[in-house]
């Protein structure tokens, strides 16, 4: 594209009392001879919008916006996607953050706006991918509860979908309960549940298709793409999908694993499932003898909360077995039933059920169950630590005790997959795989694994509160008990955010635009294959599995299961991987155009590469509530800490940046990088940059990461400043002026 | 330890005996923690946690028989009018307690109390042709057809020689306010309320039934109480046995008199009065009101505010029959309820129940602190202001 650069520098906000605004311009018209360069007193009014819009019919198709932050006003300074546009920050990062009429301050815009040119004319208007032969329908796998609300919630919506259950019948466990708890005021009484009517929803909808008896053989492709080989009934048929709802749900924790509980060796010890199989029979009976039950205890968290079993909590048993309880009780009031637990975790309105089942005189232990014991005429007793009492106490003899048994998410159930052994010669990768667990349930092609990552425990989750519903697959959005431990009625809601998220999918991919959480961006990662030597990092470290390889470990980039984080531009030692606004080298030019004073003027430079999904955005805030940081930094904000290049660092050091600070979002376990591994990545490749400062003999104080998140901006000044000392302790960079 | 045995027809039988909201229970303990016995040290306090106690009732376990336990609980209600779930505490005491008592195991120290109250109609040993005895040197008038409100006395005020001035200052104001009253007599015998909450169902009920006879035998419509005892166990036990009456405190009735002009009272200026609220009238019944206005009237200023008043009001102990309770100083909620007037400041300790006059003064004393702290029941205040 033939460029016509545009700069338009806004006065208001402060910004005019605070700079010299005609040196400013200098910079554009002097220094890069930028043909057209305006100043307004309030660019985002109707009439500096206009100025904008009538240079752009004389031709200007680049412009470079010197105002607020890029975060704020995106509607009004919108010109199109076919124009180049970059925003320079000089209200909240400078004149907010900065001292009016210093020296300094007016040196920091100069150098916003030097870099915002190089980029602005680095940068091309992305074209978006458009792929062959798109697809928006959406397969739902598995036809459960969640499964069959998913389906019948993205046909209500006007989706096609095609619908897979393994076994010969759809309804999964909900068909073969006797009632479910209270869905609605006054939460009192457990409800049944009609199945049959969310089925013949299902079955009869001309939207929905439906295979049961059948199983994911294959999925291949990337959403909107996805092609899916179904075995069905011995034979394979194939079908092409745009995106994944994974509803295979869980299963109950094997009781065989619980001998000391007395599973096993009393036969009157049985599963919840199988006393919710009695329930629904109509006869609640001792196995041991087939006589009706006239007493039982229920055991919670059997299993769960254990490390000998499942650490974690199953979420639904505690609210099912009140719901067994209160059954048995509506049969018979009388019937003596006890309910040991650790924590009664009846949330919500289910508080309202947990007090009524307390009412009707169910007696609740809290403890750890010691012993479960034939009281020697064929009764049991369970003796448990109460905490209560701070004593040690036995039930009375009941007919049953029921083992309130954990969830086991379908997606735990296999094998680690193996990641592949590095031939000879090839070095070891640091970073650590994911936990891929070969569950037989989707059976991806896709170069890290088969199935969808794993969080903790075997399940498929994300970080719950910043990305809900979200898997580390593009397009696959797991839901239900195979997600994360959950009961009916929020299986059911999240069924329903799942066939929502897929719909987003299939909508912003179709359009070559990519989805959250950089949702509507056009870009994607270009590779440049002549140059490539095959080293396998974009495909190992890519956080979403976007890149395939083929046999000679090329990489075969899927751009609609890429999230444009650019970790894969960061990965790369040969800087063959780019998009069209955004790349190893631009940065690296702009990281250039910054002006490093020589020595003596005592004037040290820092580069921030700040993540722009919480570090940026915690900047501006910053600058918003006027607290003030050294005037020593610049701060270019990348997409994500995980798309740095380690060639910028030694671009800045080289060029007498005296020091250089990484700000990325959390990572780990409880991870909040939009990127999953970004943070992470760029944390490992910190360990590397020690040979870059070595190889210049430069000290490692230099070059510093920190995690924070959005609602730092209280401590940024704080570590902004500290940086700032550090170097001064160090001394400055002996190679200005090279 | 030695396990203990769960006993769900104990629990039933604890129930049938009106614990009839043991089971709403989830312990939480916030019962435990608002409880008055936390502010002090000592044996009890150490022993007695009604939290735990309703743990056992709830599994018909032993453990709760241990009188420390048993009859700690002062009936206060600051743990049942805060309950998130509703629990009616009192009544689970209660119900424990007859659990024991109604097979024949009260304590020994009560046992002359609760002889007394079938024998004499009294718990206070006191004979019943003297339950008037109070009257000698006033005129009180008989109740009768044409009377509107019969005064129902409290056994305290008609036995225990200090607390008769009670019953006298309140006649005296009765009469000044022009007010059409009467009293019954010999034949009256104890409202039941402490005998009741001691866990003699029996007992109680006997009382009960007496006293519903003899009152609707009378013609009796309208009832003013000395106590808020009487007042409580009148308005929230009577009804379903039979008794239905209009039944009020002496204090509404004579705030009602102030406000319509009919009682003159003059300000006294001399001393800064605090009033400390009975649980049964303030808590239990939410008569917070009409007692300060009554002071408003009669002192300079007002009501000097406790720290811990109305809703949050301090016990004095007395309640639940803990009246006959020996506690050893240091122990007695009087005490801190004494040091509670003393840091405001105050001269004058009011309170409008005969249980509470005899627990603060007891406290008073033991603290040594009679020169500092006079105490007095509002009726008294009052009556010398007319
Ligand atoms: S839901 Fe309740 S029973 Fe189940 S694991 Fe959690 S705490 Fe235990
Ligand atoms: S990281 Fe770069 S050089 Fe390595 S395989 Fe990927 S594209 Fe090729
Ligand atoms: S406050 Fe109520 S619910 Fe809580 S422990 Fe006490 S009685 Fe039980
Ligand atoms: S009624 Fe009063 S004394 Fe009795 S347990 Fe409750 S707070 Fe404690």
């Amino acid at each position: 594209m033939e460029k016509k650069i545009g700069v338009y520098l806004c006065t208001g906000c402060g910004i005019g009392d605070a700079l010299d605004v005609a040196a400013l311009a200098k910079v554009a018209t002097g220094e890069h001879k930028v043909p057209v360069c305006r100043q307004h007193g309030f660019l985002c009014g109707e009439e500096g919008r206009k100025l904008i819009e009538d240079d752009l019919q004389q031709g200007v198709n680049t412009m470079v916006i010197a105002a607020c932050s890029p975060r704020v006003m995106t509607d009004v300074f919108d010109f199109g996607a076919d124009k180049v546009l970059e925003r320079v920050n000089l209200r909240e990062q400078v004149v907010w953050s900065h001292p009016a009429g210093d020296e300094d301050t007016q040196m920091m815009a100069e150098d916003y706006l030097r870099m915002g040119l190089t980029k602005a004319k680095e940068m091309e208007p992305p074209v978006p991918f458009q792929g062959e032969n798109l697809s928006k329908r959406i397969l739902v796998v598995g036809g459960g509860l969640t499964g069959l609300t998913a389906a019948k919630e993205a046909a209500g919506a006007g989706y096609d979908v095609v619908l897979v259950e393994k076994s010969d019948t759809l309804g999964g466990y909900v068909k073969n309960v006797h009632s479910v708890p209270p869905l609605g005021p006054p939460y009192e009484e457990p409800q049944s549940f009609d199945v049959e009517a969310l089925v013949s929803a299902v079955t009869g909808s001309d939207k929905i298709k439906v295979y049961t008896g059948a199983q994911i053989q294959k999925i291949a492709g990337a959403p909107c793409m996805f092609d899916v080989t179904i075995q069905s009934n011995g034979s394979s048929v194939s079908e092409r999908v745009g995106a994944v709802v994974l509803a295979t749900g869980s299963v109950p924790y094997d009781a065989e694993k619980l001998a000391h509980l007395g599973y096993g060796s009393h036969a009157d010890v049985v599963t919840a499932d199988r006393l919710e199989a009695m329930l629904k029979e109509g006869r609640v009976v001792r196995p041991s003898n087939g006589q009706p039950a006239k007493s039982v205890a229920f055991v919670l968290c059997a299993g769960s909360r254990d490390p000998e079993h499942l650490p974690y909590c199953s979420a639904a048993c505690c609210v099912e077995s009140l719901k067994q309880a209160k059954v048995l009780k509506q049969q018979n009031p009388d019937m003596p039933v006890y309910i040991f637990y650790k924590d009664m975790r009846a949330t919500g309105n289910y508080e309202l059920f947990y007090k009524q089942v307390q009412k009707d005189g169910v007696v609740f232990v809290r403890g750890s169950v010691t012993a479960v014991e034939d009281d020697g005429s064929g009764a049991l007793t369970v003796a448990a630590e109460d905490v209560l009492t701070r004593a040690p106490i036995v039930s009375e003899s009941v007919d049953l005790v029921v083992l309130a048994t954990g969830m086991v998410s379908t997606a735990s159930l296999g094998k680690p997959y193996k990641a592949q052994q590095p031939k000879e010669g090839e070095e070891e990768l640091e970073v650590p795989a994911d936990t891929i667990l070969v569950s037989n349930l989707l059976n991806l092609e896709y170069r890290q694994g088969p199935e969808v990552p794993a969080l903790k425990y075997g399940f498929p989750d994300s970080h719950f509160i910043c990305f809900p519903y979200e898997s580390r697959r593009t397009g696959i959005y797991p839901a239900g008990t195979v997600r994360a431990p959950m009961d009916y009625a929020r299986a059911m809601d999240d069924a329903t955010g799942a066939a929502l998220k897929a719909i987003q999918c299939v909508e912003m991919t179709s359009q070559g635009k990519a989805v959250h959480p950089r949702a509507g961006d056009l870009s994607y990662p270009e590779f440049f294959m002549q140059r490539c030597t095959q080293c396998k990092r974009c495909t190992e470290e890519c956080p979403f599995g976007a890149i395939n390889e083929d046999e000679k470990a090329n990489p075969l980039p899927n751009p609609t299961r890429c999230r444009r984080c650019g970790v894969c531009m960061g990965a790369c030692p040969e800087r063959i991987i780019s998009f069209k606004n955004y790349s190893v080298g631009m940065i690296g030019n702009v990281i250039k155009t910054i002006e490093v004073p020589e020595e003596d003027e005592e004037k040290p430079r820092i580069v921030v590469l700040a993540c722009e999904n919480d570090a940026y955005p915690a900047l501006d805030m910053v600058g918003i509530r006027r607290a003030q940081y050294n005037p020593w930094v610049r701060v270019i904000p990348v997409r994500c800490l995980g798309s740095m290049n380690l060639v910028w660092i030694a671009d800045a050091l080289s060029k007498g940046i005296d020091g250089i600070l990484l700000l990325g979002c959390k990572h780990g376990d409880d991870y909040q990088c939009h990127f999953v591994k970004g943070s992470e990545l760029a944390n490992i490749r910190m360990s590397k940059i020690k040979e870059t400062l070595d190889r210049l003999v430069l000290e490692s104080d230099r070059v510093r990461f920190e995690q924070v998140s959005i609602t730092d901006y209280g401590r940024l000044p704080q570590i902004l400043d500290d940086f700032a000392a550090t170097l001064e302790n160090v001394g400055p960079n002996p190679y200005k002026g090279f | 330890m030695e396990p203990k045995y769960v006993s769900l027809e104990m629990r039933d039988y604890i129930v049938s005996m009106g614990a009839e909201t043991v089971n709403w229970c989830m312990q939480c303990g916030l019962c435990t923690n608002l409880c008055p016995w936390r502010l002090v040290p000592g044996e009890t306090s150490e022993k007695f946690n009604i939290r735990h106690m309703q743990r056992l009732g709830q599994m018909g376990m032993e453990g709760f028989e241990d009188e420390h336990i048993l009859f700690a609980c002062t009936t206060c209600s600051m743990c049942q009018s805060n309950c998130p779930r509703g629990v009616k505490i009192v009544d689970n005491v209660r119900a424990m307690r007859a659990s024991i008592v109604g097979a024949g195991m009260a304590p020994a120290n009560l046992r002359p109390i609760l002889g007394s109250a079938h024998a004499n109609g009294n718990p206070w040993s006191g004979p019943r042709e003297k339950r008037t005895a109070w009257q000698q040197g006033l005129e009180v008038p008989t109740f009768g057809p044409d009377t509107e409100y019969f005064l129902f006395v409290c056994c305290h005020s008609c036995y225990d020689p200090r607390s008769t001035k009670v019953a006298q200052s309140i006649v005296k104001l009765l009469k000044a306010a022009g007010i059409s009253f009467g009293v019954i007599g010999n034949e009256e015998s104890c409202c039941g309320e402490s005998m009741r909450k001691l866990g003699d169902e029996e007992l109680f009920q006997k009382l009960a039934q007496s006293n519903i006879e003899l009152f609707n035998a009378k013609g009796v419509k309208k009832i003013i109480t000395t106590s808020p005892h009487c007042l409580w166990t009148f308005t929230q036990e009577y009804p379903e046995l039979g008794g239905r009456w209009e039944v009020i405190h002496y204090t509404q009735v004579l705030a009602q008199c102030v406000q319509d002009g009919r009682l003159k009272l003059s300000k006294d200026g001399s001393k800064k009065v605090a009033f400390h609220d009975p649980c049964y009238l303030g808590r239990h019944s939410g008569v917070f009101d009409a007692p300060r206005q009554l002071l408003e009237n009669a002192v300079d200023g007002g009501t000097v505010e406790l720290s811990r008043s109305r809703e949050l009001s301090l016990c004095c102990a007395g309640g639940g029959g803990r009246i006959w309770a020996e506690v050893p100083m240091g122990e007695r909620f009087g005490e801190l309820r004494v040091t509670d007037a003393i840091d405001k400041g105050a001269k004058v300790l009011a309170t409008a129940c005969p249980y509470c006059m005899n627990m603060l003064i007891d406290a008073c004393n033991s603290l040594g602190k009679q020169e500092q702290l006079e105490i007095a029941e509002l009726s008294e205040l009052l009556a010398a202001n007319l």
